[in-house]
């Protein structure tokens, strides 16, 4: 699903970001990215969302290679990756049903149309009953909730999240790994980048470690550190 | 539209369709951009100084133009009436005789291009001279009467344009009896290049205005968009293309052109009812029947037909350089 072949990003200015970092995310599969901060998670995130291209080498998704992607095509790439972001990225004068009704009403529905599908969205997040309400007006969790409920509107077979449980308590961290469970479990493929390596340890997910910008761990986090 | 996952209904199985059918696709369009165009217009009420001053700013800029061109269209109609009055006077020798003078009277009223000859007598031309020159009783002290006679010649509707006139003239100069003949015509080809001048002037400040519009519209939508950055982002990052983000903003401009335009209307008729009253006391002063004709239905449409067209032309400026430089970067 997410194939990665030797890529390597520096940044102009001589920041090497990543280098020669080379696996492969099965479809399917959920996985966790960790390391610590400035290991070169958010640039790996950047460029599978294509916010960045690689210096060197090769990023594949679903086979198709993103570096003939051309920049008008990008956004058709997005669509099919569902974003989660640390800082819930949602819009703070719209209400929640609009915000996660965003990707359908960019797809072309009408908001008749889209309405059901985001009514299906917003209940799996458990906020079936706030979609009147702005974000301003719910939690921590609950914006992060809206911005899972986005992210899987418009059912992507992917899904990326930078630092998900970043802000949150141990207990709504858990409910949210949960869901993306949920998700994983009908058949998309989960890519989650934190470094709550506590909460890592107590699943039993595939983890990709990142150190200065090289993979040094590709496996089963053992030790927490 | 899935690029990477070209059969993802397909690929997963029993979900329920993610993409629109495409006839469906293309039927959303228009509606799309109605409810783009009204979110827009919803955007400028919630916003209102900032877009009456773009909007005031739009209007007034449309409005000099508009009004030169009032001026200039009936300042061309008063140009017309007059020289529709212009006449050639044939002054004759004084040794011709009343018989060869009538017989020559005759021949040039029988002329296709010549709408009526009058003779005035070297006698009638003396007491119109002396009533109207101011000189009066000085004329007296003339032994005899220095006039000659004068045929006035008013040429037919068809020959009345300078060029048509002068030609007239000089044929009729040949005539034996003729000493000189003149037609007053330099005045009227002073009018109308003085007319011309200010149709050039007009066309050179109307350019001048409406770039400065554009310009301002653009600053305007620049500003609009920068401070929509967090929001660009995201649609961004959710895959909305760069059409659809700006869209909206295109619609504002449109909306900027018209209100602008009426604006336009507004300001420029109130200006001629202004400056209406004034012409009309010059006129009388000159025994004409003259009234200021304002901008007829159609003209009105085209002033707002490109105040229109530049509040587009100057979003689509702004669209074009500022959203595709946001991009998203977290």
């Amino acid at each position: 699903m997410i194939r990665f072949e030797q890529v390597s990003k520096t940044y102009p200015g001589g920041h090497q970001a990543l280098s020669h970092v080379d696996f492969h995310v099965e479809p399917g599969e959920m996985a966790f990215l960790t390391g610590h901060s400035g290991a070169g998670k958010s640039t790996l995130l950047k460029l599978i969302s294509v916010m960045e291209r690689p210096t060197a080498g090769r990023v594949r998704i679903n086979g198709h290679d993103l570096n003939t992607i051309k920049p008008k095509q990008v956004p058709f790439v997005r669509r099919d990756i569902g974003m989660i972001f640390q800082d819930h990225r949602l819009l703070m004068d719209k209400s929640v049903f609009d915000n996660v009704a965003l990707p359908l009403i960019i797809e072309g529905y009408s908001v008749q149309e889209a309405r059901k599908r985001v009514l299906a969205a917003l209940d799996k997040v458990g906020l079936a009953d706030k979609y009147r309400h702005f974000p301003m007006m719910l939690s921590g969790g609950e914006q992060q909730r809206v911005g899972i409920a986005r992210a899987i509107v418009t059912k992507p077979p992917l899904l990326l999240a930078d630092e998900p449980t970043g802000n949150l308590d141990p207990k709504l961290s858990m409910d949210i790994i949960r869901l993306f469970e949920e998700f994983n479990q009908v058949g998309v493929s989960v890519l989650i980048a934190t470094h709550d390596l506590g909460l890592i340890a107590r699943l039993k997910y595939r983890t990709l470690t990142l150190k200065e910008g090289r993979l040094i761990n590709d496996g089963l986090e053992e030790q927490p550190a | 539209m899935s690029l990477l996952f070209r059969n993802r209904v397909v690929e997963k199985g029993a979900q329920q369709q993610t993409s629109l059918p495409f006839w469906r696709r293309i039927l959303m369009i228009p509606v799309h951009h109605l409810q783009q165009a009204v979110s827009s217009l919803g955007e400028l009420w919630r916003n209102p100084i900032a877009s009456l001053m773009t909007v005031a700013v739009l209007g007034l800029s449309l409005t000099l133009p508009s009004a030169l061109y009032v001026m200039v269209k009936n300042t061309s109609q008063i140009a017309g009436q007059w020289q529709q009055a212009s006449e050639i006077s044939l002054f004759l020798r004084t040794d011709a005789s009343q018989q060869s003078v009538a017989t020559l009277k005759q021949q040039i009223s029988i002329r296709n291009d010549v709408e009526s000859v009058q003779w005035v007598t070297k006698q009638e031309g003396f007491e119109q001279f002396k009533a109207t020159s101011g000189f009066g009783e000085t004329l007296d002290y003339f032994d005899s009467n220095p006039l000659p006679d004068v045929l006035v010649v008013t040429p037919a509707q068809q020959a009345r344009t300078p060029a048509r006139a002068q030609a007239l003239l000089e044929e009729l100069q040949q005539a034996r009896e003729v000493q000189m003949g003149k037609l007053d015509v330099d005045w009227l080809s002073r009018l109308q290049a003085i007319v011309d001048l200010i149709q050039d002037v007009l066309a050179a400040l109307a350019l001048l205005l409406c770039i400065s519009v554009i310009l301002i519209v653009s600053n305007t939508i620049r500003l609009n968009i920068l401070s929509k950055r967090d929001e660009i982002v995201i649609m961004k990052l959710v895959g909305a293309t760069d059409a659809f983000i700006q869209r909206p903003f295109l619609y504002t401009g449109v909306w900027y052109g018209v209100a602008g335009g009426v604006i336009a209307w507004l300001a420029t008729q109130l200006l001629i009812w202004w400056i209406g009253s004034a012409v009309t006391n010059v006129t009388e002063l000159y025994q004409s029947q003259f009234s200021l004709s304002g901008l007829t239905v159609g003209e009105m449409l085209m002033v707002w037909l490109v105040a229109v067209a530049l509040g587009l032309i100057g979003s689509f400026l702004a669209v074009r350089k500022h959203i595709k430089s946001i991009e998203p970067e977290a």
